[in-house]
């Protein structure tokens, strides 16, 4: 099959393609088993093979994909096509910063293949999970266990030749349940991991997991007795469950440099950055250090090279409060240098990532990180705050087309007076102007309160691709903020 | 085609019959081109072809699926696929109800929303269509992007216990045309939802751009002060918003999880405004109906809010047999929902502005990033998008940046409004996430709601 794949790029280049490149999928496996109030709602699994090329024509893209490998010359040549049309219709030719060729393998870090283990034993954690979360306050609890596998085979007419090994395990805990009032409410867990270690069956720590459904049920039953938070402006103090969402909805997505150029107007929106703003616009206080690395030995942000062939690498995004880099592939590199007549990228960020066969590589995140600093423990950023409320968990999250402001709704909030909590809300949410935010973060975390946390489903382009990554945050405090709306 | 797909299903079918095992077959195949402009080029031009197989195994209690991505020829394979479905449900863990498999009592055949003139489009008609709907509007800072995402859907539906299938196959196009200033930021949007070919009109859409765009560059746009607000909401605005009342509002199954602000004790009430009728009606070609649901059940016009009283919840087959409920007809991918007019002649932009009015009127077309704060209170949060119009008390016409609101759906559909317009218009909200599903509400084109407030409001774009 590479062989035939092989001499389809070059038949293309033939025809007068600038690049030309392929991803076969040999397979991608995924299973997913979802049980909720003790019924295996869901035991699926699911696989696919095929093929997706890209052509480069006269500076502009053609895609084409089909699982049917029968037949390799119509799909390239509607790839071709594909392109050939485009091409009447350019602003910006397509150029593709410089890369090395490759021959390279990546496997991401697993001891145990998870779609090795029987069945049963997946379905039976998953009971014993549900019957620990069967507890007092909790009416609705849910459990699952998702698993990715998958090889990709990579070649381009630039001689780069790179197979991968994905592995992916992503699980959740949750309960619901309902207040006086009859309002619901929600907490929940995900695995994650410290950024190192390996990411197959054996994350599945059953003692962890029982810790952690003790935990979230406790918390649960706290909210659905307390008060409502309250509206006013005070600090927040994001614990990682809060923070990585706040770091990849206003730093990740922000930063994608496709939506900065402008790739992403008609659906997922812009960027309140400019070109302009390398090296110079402060996005945060001085306590903000922020990097695309994708080079953390374990996260689904890891993947040893994207999917324009080029090796994973780690990008600083801002530097101490100042924006000075942005995720990255090989084509917005040069549009972007090109517009603003400087080199404000050296090459290609790694960052170009496809959800499968049958879609297009674009910027994706990789592992948005927030650098651990030098405020202490959590207990010592909460002494040290006078009026505050300590926030968790993900609820609702809405943010601006340009990703200027943002609301958030979180599961559960901690009222912190001069210095110490003192009581648990309900219904907690907070909002803000993304610069302004970040430029408030007067408290980082040491690295005691750094925590890599998996995300298996964030959404962009069209058509629509899914993609998994990590965010690796510490515990942050932000100064006046306005909570309770 | 057809009687290629449902020969195949038929053999599956035999196949599946010596499993030991009750085996229902679920066949999609997408041929989808999706043509997407950006800074005023052709920015991706792609196609797939994509057939999926889904198998579901039950055995009494017990249920597994297994999917594949396959090919008509792969048969081999396809039957692999039933022996795993039929494995993996050997180790399952019984359901605490037991789940209905139906019986399918005829051979049910629905192509009557395909239109192959549509599915057929060449590369050059689409640019020729864009081109159209752009014209005299772009420059060199006025950039056009959007996307022209046409394709043919195929559903297909088989099981152990009877010989007979459901097929359905719809043709869809969904086209977005936007212009945004590269410098200033702002950014105004036409759309278009199609079944068949000839309800595409890119002259419609470079009327709407045109007025838009005449707005925003004769008009400096200013910051709203927080407050409450009389608003119109476009098409966009008002599918976006209800279509999250099926998952917050009239859901059976989530209504019984605690999912939803409406309950059991409300069905039979007046919950919403008395001018709000919402229907779904698998009768409207436009929203690409399924006319049978996956169980077999013939759909009919079934009235969920009717002048504004909450007829009941729907509840798909699984939902049903889980929480003891007859079920609606609706275990299908999409509903086919339908907002009736009102009496409002105002039909156009244009009929819009001048419209008579003694306080300014905010216009929100399209609502960006809608999330759900409180399931229980119904109260959602977005922030307007694409060419928001001031319609001050004056009669002119400001240009607000955009705002954000935090409401809860039974304030915007409930006594605050004031008006729908009498004209509806299918406004696609079809996802391509997966497999290709194409969806569409038809809805007012404009909703008028008294005393919303504006929660946050943008200094700039």
């Amino acid at each position: 099959m590479l062989q035939e794949i092989k001499q389809q790029i070059a038949r293309i280049k033939g025809l007068g393609a600038t690049y030309v490149d392929a991803r076969w999928y040999p397979f991608e496996e995924t299973q997913g088993l979802f049980m909720w109030n003790g019924n295996l709602k869901d035991n699926t699994y699911s696989r696919e093979s095929g093929i997706g090329t890209r052509v480069l024509y006269h500076g502009a893209w053609g895609f084409s994909a089909s699982s049917d490998l029968g037949d390799l010359a119509s799909l390239f040549s509607r790839a071709f096509d594909n392109a050939r049309i485009a091409a009447t219709r350019v602003t910006f030719p397509v150029r593709l910063a410089d890369k090395e060729a490759l021959q390279a393998k990546f496997a991401s870090p697993c001891k145990i293949d998870p779609f090795e283990v029987p069945l049963a034993d997946k379905v039976s954690f998953l009971k014993k999970m549900d019957e620990q979360l069967d507890q007092k306050g909790v009416e609705q609890r849910i459990s699952n266990l998702d698993f990715i596998r998958k090889q990709i085979v990579f070649v381009d007419s630039e001689e780069t030749e790179i197979e991968k090994r994905i592995t992916e395990v992503f699980s959740r805990l949750e309960v619901h349940g309902k207040d006086a009032q009859g309002v619901t409410h929600e907490r929940k867990w995900r695995v994650g991991q410290q950024g190192a270690g390996t990411r197959g069956w054996e994350s599945i720590d059953e003692e962890l997991f029982s810790q952690q459904s003790s935990r979230i049920v406790q918390e649960l039953n706290q909210v659905l007795a307390a008060d409502d938070c309250p509206k006013d402006e005070r600090s927040v103090i994001l614990l990682p469950g809060i923070m990585w969402l706040q770091t990849h909805e206003t730093i990740g997505h922000p930063l994608e440099l496709d939506r900065i150029l402008g790739y992403e107007l008609s659906f997922a929106g812009g960027s309140l950055v400019t070109l302009n703003d390398f090296g110079t616009l402060r996005y945060g206080s001085e306590k903000l250090t922020a990097r695309a690395d994708a080079t953390l030995p374990n996260s689904p942000g890891s993947f040893g090279y994207d999917d324009d062939g080029t090796p994973c690498r780690n990008n600083l995004l801002i530097d101490k409060g100042i924006l000075v880099g942005a995720i990255t592939g090989r084509q917005m590199v040069e549009e972007a240098n090109a517009k603003a007549g400087r080199k404000i990228f050296a090459g290609s960020g790694g960052c170009n990532r496809a959800t499968a066969f049958y879609r297009v590589p674009i910027e994706r995140m990789t592992n948005i990180n927030v650098d651990p600093g030098q405020d202490g423990t959590l207990d010592d950023i909460v002494k040290g705050t006078e009026r505050g409320v300590v926030l968790d968990g993900e609820r609702s999250w809405s943010i601006g087309s340009n990703r200027e402001q943002f609301h958030f709704a979180t599961e559960i909030g901690w009222l912190v007076q001069d210095g110490e909590i003192v009581k648990v809300v309900k219904n907690p949410t907070y909002k803000g102007d993304t610069l302004r935010f970040w430029n408030s973060l007067s408290a980082v975390g040491d690295e005691s309160t750094w925590q890599v946390g998996f995300v298996d489903n964030c959404g962009k382009g069209q058509p629509n691709q899914i993609m998994q990554m990590g965010h690796a945050v510490p515990v942050c405090r932000f100064d006046r903020v306005t909570i309770g709306e | 085609m057809k009687d290629s797909i449902l020969q195949t299903l038929g053999q599956l079918r035999e196949h599946a019959l010596h499993t030991g095992c009750q085996i229902a077959l679920f066949y999609h195949e997408e041929d989808s081109y999706l043509m997407r402009f950006a800074n005023s080029a052709i920015s991706l031009n792609t196609n797939e072809h994509l057939i999926r197989l889904q198998v579901t195994a039950h055995d009494g209690k017990k249920r597994a699926s297994f999917s594949l991505i396959t090919d008509l020829s792969q048969i081999d394979e396809m039957k692999r696929g039933i022996d795993t479905a039929a494995e993996m449900v050997k180790h399952s863990q019984p359901l605490t109800y037991q789940p209905t498999i139906p019986v399918y009592g005829e051979t049910f055949v629905d192509e009557t929303g395909y239109d192959p003139a549509l599915t057929q489009m060449s590369n050059e008609e689409k640019l020729r269509y864009f081109n159209e709907a752009a014209k005299g509007l772009e420059t060199e800072d006025l950039r056009l992007s959007g996307i022209f995402s046409s394709g043919a859907n195929t559903v297909a539906l088989i099981n152990t216990e009877s010989e007979h299938a459901l097929y359905f196959k719809t043709s869809d196009a969904q086209v977005t045309v936007v212009l945004a200033d590269a410098t200033k930021k702002w950014e105004v949007i036409a759309e278009q939802s199609a079944q068949k070919r000839s309800e595409l009109d890119p002259g419609r859409l470079q009327q709407e751009l045109a007025f838009l765009v005449k707005q925003h560059v004769t008009v400096v746009p200013q910051q709203l002060p927080l407050g409450s607000y009389d608003i119109i909401f476009g098409p966009a605005a008002t599918a976006e918003m209800l279509g999250t009342m099926s998952w917050i509002g009239y859901n059976g199954g989530l209504m019984k999880r605690g999912y939803s602000f409406l309950s059991e004790g409300e069905v039979g009430k007046r919950v919403f405004s008395g001018k709000l009728t919402l229907v779904d009606d698998p009768a409207r070609l436009e929203t690409y109906p399924f006319k049978v649901d996956f169980m077999g059940i013939p759909r009919k016009r079934y009235p969920i809010i009717q002048d504004g009283v909450f007829n009941g919840f729907i509840w798909s087959q699984d939902e049903a047999d889980e929480f003891g409920a007859e079920p609606t007809g609706h275990t299908v991918t999409h509903e086919s929902m339908v907002v009736s007019g009102g009496d409002a002649a105002i039909s156009s932009l244009a009929d819009l502005v001048q419209l008579p009015r003694e306080k300014d009127i905010l216009y929100i077309p399209f609502l960006h990033y809608m999330n759900i704060v409180n399931p229980s209170k119904g109260i959602i949060t977005a922030s307007s998008r694409f060419g928001s119009l001031l319609l001050k008390k004056d009669g002119s016409v400001g240009i607000p940046f955009n705002v954000r609101l935090t409401q809860s759906l039974l304030d915007v559909f409930g006594d605050k409004v004031e008006w729908l317009s009498q004209e509806s218009v299918p406004y696609n909200t079809s996802a391509s996430y997966g497999a290709r599903n194409p969806t569409a509400w038809i809805v007012p084109r404009f909703i008028k709601v008294n005393d919303l407030e504006i929660s946050h409001s943008n200094p700039s774009y």
